[in-house]
């Protein structure tokens, strides 16, 4: 799921605290096959061809920027994962894959994946029925130049049984420092398991989620129309958005020492740190943003955070530097960039990246 | 679908047993189900991993089939899967599969999903005798809850739109 959906956002900075600070961006994705055809993984590569060329074609006007993935660089598919337009499965290099994306890069569709087609709305903030009214309508786009597998009792047939149905999987991209600070979080994504949704960390798995990330999404597939699952969905993460706000609230009341700590250390790490890992960065940035959240930071925007959470990722940091690096290289670089974009100063660059 | 114990209510427990290598069904009310001691609410909708429940009904089946060995060799006719192959996998070869290998994989999806029957989106090129036959099971679906809470409003009104719906599959 992209970060970057956010932070593209016109609002001023209070209105974007207001729209984006819990809720960063909402998706809904569709599996689809094509009728008659093996799955990709099973399919000849002539048939995984002829899905790939058909798809395109099909795709072309909604989606004009098509990559085809297959010959290209790890880091070239890194970046696409780490904006969450392709999925883990198209990180490695699978034969005949494909991505078709728009200018904005909100709708995608990937291409002999698990399944032959995968298609995908990305809306900024809590919008899951925009996402999947966005989903729906490039799938009836697709759907005049595809035929699909569906069966009348069992929905679209998908490679694997837990997507059979609606083949629909929609989710929520929601900071919840203030649930995990406050050690509430885990009583709560138990009671979601128990209602059929689940909860993973963006960037990590389990509670220990990394930077306090969490994707919340359906597990369920048949037996509901889409718009009720969509809506059932929404409401719970509405739900959980104002427990979120109560436990930040609290965190600040209850723990004022330990909240003002915890914003002024991460901000104090983040500007001025020469060496810095992935995992530190976006666990000091979830802090630095929660610190912006309960106005214990004031020099430094929301925004700005949220398109650093994307910029630190390894593949970004590489692209950005236009050059490949090795580990400490990256760590430095990311130092450095951090220390550009929070520092005081307001020089950009630095000598090193030039 | 009514409860196949009292015949009363509709059925909104669905439980798949296999029993002897054989795969059995059952379709009951909740309060039937609670009389043969079945914790309605205990029912696994707890999918923290709904792969690993996947995983484990394959490996039930896998086990069943030992027994009976003659069925480890069917293969589907469009993509050529074989039965072990899926078993071992949990994926499907083909959207045919889902129909050669109904008997075992009906059952698992019943159980991941608990929900037999797709009532979203049909897509628009579909046949309308397959529109019309989704459309007339969801209806009927609502009608039955309807009833169930005797909002006989809500059914009167359900039943005059099953009614609506050009023939085709007359019966559901
Ligand atoms: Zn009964
Ligand atoms: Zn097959």
């Amino acid at each position: 799921m992209t970060l970057a959906a956010a932070s593209d956002s016109p609002l001023s900075e209070e209105a974007y605290r207001e729209a984006f600070g819990v809720v960063l961006s909402s998706r809904v994705r569709l599996a689809r096959n094509l009728r008659g055809l093996p799955f990709p993984d099973r399919a000849p590569p002539a048939v995984r061809a002829d899905v790939l060329r058909q798809v395109r074609e099909a795709a072309a006007a909604e989606l004009p920027v098509q990559e085809i993935l297959a010959g290209t660089t790890p880091l070239f598919r890194q970046r696409l994962f780490e904006e969450h337009l392709i999925s883990r499965a198209l990180l490695e290099e699978r034969p005949e894959s494909a991505v078709c994306l728009d200018e904005s890069r909100r709708r995608a569709v990937m291409i002999n994946e698990e399944d032959h087609v995968r298609l995908q709305a990305i809306r900024a903030g809590l919008a899951l029925q925009e996402a999947w009214a966005d989903a729906n309508a490039l799938d009836d786009v697709l759907e005049q130049r595809l035929e699909y597998a569906f069966s009348s009792t069992l929905g679209y047939l998908t490679s694997c049984p837990t997507n059979v149905g609606t083949g629909m999987r929609a989710s929520a991209l929601m900071h919840l420092p203030g649930l995990v600070l406050m050690n509430e979080i885990e009583p709560i994504i138990r009671g979601l398991n128990k209602i059929g949704l689940t909860v993973r960390g963006r960037w990590g798995e389990g509670t220990a989620a990394l930077g306090h990330m969490f994707q919340v999404s359906n597990q369920i597939t048949l037996g509901l129309p889409e718009g009720r699952m969509v809506e059932d969905l929404e409401q719970i993460v509405k739900e959980l958005a104002v427990h979120e706000g109560h436990a930040r609230e609290r965190f600040r009341r209850e723990r004022r020492r330990a909240a003002a700590d915890l914003a002024a250390r991460a901000e104090g790490l983040l500007t001025s740190a020469r060496l810095m890992t992935t995992q530190e960065a976006l666990e000091r940035l979830s802090e630095l943003r929660l610190g912006i959240a309960l106005g214990l930071t004031k020099r430094i925007g929301m925004r700005t955070v949220d398109r650093l959470l994307l910029d630190v990722q390894p593949a970004h940091l590489q692209s950005l530097a236009e050059r490949a690096m090795d580990s400490e290289e990256r760590d430095e670089a990311r130092a450095d960039r951090l220390r550009a974009e929070l520092g005081r100063r307001t020089s950009r660059r630095t000598k090193r990246n030039a | 679908m009514l409860c196949e114990s009292c015949h009363q209510k509709p059925a909104t427990v669905h439980l798949t047993q296999i029993v002897d290598g054989k795969v059995e069904k059952h379709h009951l009310c909740e309060e039937c189900a609670r009389k043969q001691g079945l914790d309605v609410h205990a029912e696994p909708m707890d999918l923290g991993n709904m792969l690993e429940t996947l995983k484990g009904q394959l490996a039930q089946l896998k086990a069943a089939s030992g027994a009976a060995p003659e069925a480890g060799g069917a293969a589907c006719p469009s993509c050529g899967t074989t039965r072990a192959e899926i078993l071992k996998s949990g994926r499907m070869g083909c959207d045919r599969c889902y129909e050669t290998f109904a008997a075992e994989m009906l059952p698992v999806v019943l159980s991941l999903q608990h929900a037999d029957q797709h009532m979203g989106k049909v897509p628009r090129h579909a046949s309308e005798r397959l529109k019309t036959s989704v459309e007339q099971t969801r209806l009927r679906r609502e009608l039955d809850q309807a009833v169930a809470a005797e909002n006989y409003e809500e059914a009167a009104r359900l039943r005059d739109r099953i009614k609506a719906l050009p023939a085709g599959e007359g019966t559901a």
